[in-house]
């Protein structure tokens, strides 16, 4: 074998002899990332096009999935902005709803348990309201005990809390006054047979089913006919520097009867009902994965395509030198390219989608750690998507150059 | 093994397909070139002569038979280390450029300096030189959409020629283009391969450019017939 001549400084050609070719995998991998960019920017059409499906599949995913999170956040909400750090509830809850009732003494005994700061029990029920045009509608009614914190209304728009010490005085939800026959402060209506008076509103606060309305815990003991020594549920604040698992574990401990569940457990189990007993997570599940599919599809088939179409330059390449990794990392960095460009495009794109479409009734949850997780499902995307070309590029024949 | 042939061709046989439908392109070729030569390697559609090129190119193995360039015995190299060998010992002008159409000439000759290991500085640096030496000094930038089909074929020699291979093969350069650009074509292939002592094997049809060879090997039905 002849020996390997060294690279000549430039301009100074060598005589013609065997090349060292030991290229680095950096020296490699930047070369086959220029071809890979310069081949896929050439060809703008094919471009935009396999970018279309990085787009559609970014949207309709982020679309689904930040529907879907404003859905579990509606079904939290409570649990998360009530202000309590431990629930008592009735056994075998799962998620909050009007349900059981439990016995006041629950009560009693959770504010002499160590770690308690504080404990308030409320009261959690549907309610039906008479419109003035005729017809009705129902809310979901809180009743809260002074001075109306804990369990108590939150994004106040209209009138101050203290207003609920008024005698048959609530607080209704602001995105609903038409829907409760154009409900304006001091309107009157009638609550479960019995005339109640709007004192503020709340925005947003509407849960999967009817909005909330607030109400003190007497008034609304009275509205929903429950016993003196019953309530649904029991807010637990803790003492500064305890443990909320410490103190459920202590509150379960002396309280058989009854469930006690961490604020983050109870949104948990809420979560899990609404994803296993509940066609919410199936529906957007689906449609999510059908976004990913079509985008899958789009880009595999673009990808593809543009293997196909240029063929002989990758022929080319191979008969030149390239082997089939450097082809591997030139679909790489392409597939990563489109994935972060698609991507960027896409999450602009639905971010502007939310803002047009955001309301009370209607909010795309649009979380940091959506947006992250989708960048990388769409780079694994594209990535893979770039496999069925490669699988055709490992099949190009060098010799075809020659035909 | 002799260091003084630059392609060395042994009783090499290249059957494709196997059973009945079974086809024998090359039966039992001798072939050889000394480093500097320029041979021109002619015959009919069928013949052989691009499986010939392919095989010498290593981008075909054998199906029997010795092949060596400048000593190293490539008819028995494996599949994965074909690339490396092509990257070693060839430079390739195609019938058709095969420039990439996204890349400006620059890019497509310092690419292959760059898969050859030149670092990407030194690569432009001698893409252009490459370039100044085919008469495309004003074509730096250009595409191959930019260029004539005589330009685009000089680019094509301009890489064949980056890094100084020992063999540059040339299927049918001339094909494409009008006589004046084919003789030219062939013309500068011929200089720049004597200057710099390369090895040029010239697939070709085409009977105007035979002179500026120095040996005419004729090919037939899979076999050297005369030289």
């Amino acid at each position: 074998m002849s020996a390997v001549v060294p690279l000549p400084a430039p301009r100074q050609r060598r005589p013609a002899g065997p090349i060292n070719t030991r290229a680095t995998f950096r020296m490699r991998f930047s070369t086959m990332a220029v071809v890979g960019l310069r081949m896929m920017f050439h060809d703008k059409l094919k471009m935009f096009g396999t970018l279309a499906g990085v787009i559609f599949a970014t949207v309709l995913s982020n679309q689904q999935a930040g529907t879907f999170l404003g859905l579990i956040y509606k079904n939290v909400m409570f649990v998360e902005n009530a202000g309590a750090d431990v629930w008592i509830v009735p056994a075998n809850t799962e998620t909050i709803q009007a349900g059981k009732l439990v016995s006041d003494s629950n009560l009693m005994a959770a504010k002499v348990t160590p770690g308690v700061a504080e404990a308030a029990p409320i009261l959690f029920g549907n309610a039906v309201m008479s419109l003035p045009g005729g017809g009705s509608q129902p809310v979901t009614l809180v009743g809260a005990k002074a001075p109306w914190v804990l369990g108590g209304p939150w994004n106040i728009v209209q009138g101050e809390r203290e207003l609920l010490g008024r005698p048959d005085t609530m607080f209704f939800e602001d995105s609903d006054r038409e829907y409760l026959g154009n409900l304006n402060l001091r309107s009157v209506r009638e609550l479960n047979g019995h005339n109640v008076v709007a004192g503020g509103f709340t925005w947003g606060l509407l849960p999967f089913g009817p909005s909330y309305a607030f109400a003190d815990f007497d008034l609304a003991r009275s509205l929903l006919r429950v016993d003196n020594d019953q309530l649904h549920f029991v807010l637990v604040k803790v003492a500064p520097g305890a443990d909320p698992k410490d103190v459920r574990s202590r509150l379960q401990a002396a309280l058989t009867d009854v469930k006690v569940m961490t604020r983050a457990e109870y949104k948990s189990s809420i979560v899990r009902y609404v994803l296993t007993k509940t066609p919410i997570g199936i529906t957007f599940g689906t449609s999510t994965l059908f976004g990913l599919v079509v985008g899958l599809v789009i880009v595999s088939l673009s990808m593809f395509s543009a293997v196909v179409d240029n063929v002989r330059e990758f022929g080319t390449l191979k008969a030149i030198g390239a082997t089939n990794t450097d082809l591997a990392k030139l679909l790489f960095v392409q597939s990563v390219t489109y994935a972060v460009m698609g991507t960027l495009v896409g999450l602009f794109l639905v971010t502007r989608l939310a803002e047009g479409i955001r309301s009370a009734k209607l909010a795309l949850q649009l979380i940091p750690e959506l947006f992250i997780g989708t960048s990388v499902l769409m780079i694994g995307l594209c990535v893979f998507a770039s496999t069925l070309a490669l699988l055709r590029l490992r099949k190009v024949e060098p010799a075809m150059v020659f035909r | 093994m002799n260091q003084q042939v630059a392609v060395d061709v042994k009783n090499v046989t290249k059957t494709y397909g196997s059973g009945a439908t079974a086809y024998t392109a090359l039966k039992g070729v001798d072939f050889h070139a000394e480093p500097g030569e320029f041979v021109m390697l002619s015959g009919p559609s069928g013949s052989g002569k691009t499986t010939l090129l392919s095989i010498l190119g290593c981008v075909l193995s054998p199906s029997s038979g010795y092949v060596g360039l400048l000593g190293e015995d490539i008819s028995v190299a494996k599949e994965k280390d074909l690339p490396r060998l092509r990257l070693q010992y060839v430079g390739f002008v195609f019938q058709a450029h095969n420039l990439l159409a996204s890349l400006t000439a620059t890019e497509n000759i310092a690419m292959l300096l760059r898969l050859r290991g030149w670092d990407q500085k030194d690569a432009v640096k001698e893409a252009h030189h490459l370039l100044d030496q085919v008469d495309l000094s004003d074509k730096y930038h250009s595409r191959p959409g930019e260029l004539s089909g005589g330009q685009r074929q000089r680019v094509a020699i301009a890489r064949a020629l980056a890094g100084s291979p020992p063999v540059i093969l040339a299927d049918e350069p001339t094909a494409a283009l009008d006589a004046h650009n084919g003789l030219r074509i062939t013309e500068i292939l011929r200089e720049l391969a004597k200057e710099h002592g390369h090895t040029v094997v010239v697939v070709t049809h085409d009977n105007r450019i035979f002179h500026l060879g120095d040996r005419i090997v004729r090919i037939e039905d899979g076999l050297i017939l005369k030289e």
